[in-house]
């Protein structure tokens, strides 16, 4: 079977501000349960969700504070592949992190740089990075993937 | 390949899922410090200055035990090695102790910490570790 299905879960959208953090990880972990994506699957969303939102908050700006941050969640599924994407639009400075390469793996304490971490963790966890800037906005998507064995089995 | 992630009973227990810090000071020389909950932005500022002063022992090395770590961002991980760096600086060490916890594992692993700050899955050779 080859049908397609769409299924647009969720919105979400909140203020540039730290405390807001973990109340977008509260709503993706409903979302993303809500459609039955496996729990592995959640933990690399939230992962992904978590420092894209540290990156606004670093990174974004007084721009990044001048309206909400939109978050939108969805799944889809294609034969026996699933996948589940998040959305984050904010009005932040514009950022790819997409064009961002990581130096080398540092080899003592003194040589790690502050940043960059949630760049790789990011990478790391995401079966696909998306990014463009549109209307004065950026625009990044993760997406994780899993086939359809993963339902059945048993969470740790 | 086994992927441990442990899911939450109740989905909305996250807000009150406060990142927490304990100690014990096995014996003079040693100090285990365990952080459980979620690292995140919240969690780590909620816990970060103990975990700071825990960490700034003179006497003490010291075990950061990750066992009962749910989640771990960026900004947590920056806790760890500015504390492991305060360590070191004091002439001691720090090292991490996952045991099974292979999604907190993978993660100091994916962003290389694992080669600048000692982990181990066995709590005998993390204590070991520190005190060697």
């Amino acid at each position: 079977m080859t049908a397609a299905t769409v299924n647009q879960a969720a919105e979400l959208s909140i203020r540039a501000d730290a405390v807001e953090v973990r109340r977008a990880s509260l709503w993706l972990e409903a979302a993303a349960l809500q459609q039955r994506v496996p729990a592995e699957q959640i933990a690399r969303l939230d992962i992904c969700l978590n420092e894209a939102l540290a990156n606004i908050l670093a990174h974004g700006g007084h721009s990044s504070r001048q309206s909400e941050v939109q978050l939108h969640f969805r799944v889809h599924q294609e034969s026996d592949v699933h996948e589940a994407a998040v959305t984050v639009s904010d009005s932040g400075i514009a950022f790819d992190p997409l064009a961002y390469q990581a130096g080398p793996r540092p080899g003592t304490l003194a040589e790690i740089e502050p940043g960059g971490l949630g760049l790789i963790m990011m990478k790391e966890a995401a079966d696909h990075l998306d990014y463009e800037r549109s209307e004065g906005r950026n625009q990044l998507t993760f997406t994780v993937r899993w086939d359809k064995a993963a339902d059945n089995r048993p969470q740790a | 390949m086994i992927v441990a992630f442990k899911l939450r009973e109740h989905p909305d227990s996250m807000s009150t899922d406060a990142a927490t810090i304990v100690y014990e000071d096995t014996d003079e020389n040693l100090r285990t410090i365990s952080l459980t909950g979620r690292l995140d932005i919240q969690g780590t500022e909620a816990v970060g200055n103990k975990f700071a002063i825990l960490s700034a022992s003179d006497k003490h090395r010291i075990v950061v035990d990750l066992t009962g770590l749910e989640f771990l961002a960026s900004i947590g991980i920056r806790s760890l090695v500015s504390n492991a760096k305060a360590q070191q600086q004091r002439g001691g060490r720090l090292v991490l102790f996952v045991g099974d916890n292979a999604s907190i594992a993978k993660v100091l692993k994916t962003t290389g910490i694992d080669t600048v700050i000692p982990m181990f899955a066995d709590a005998a050779e993390a204590r070991k570790a520190a005190l060697a």
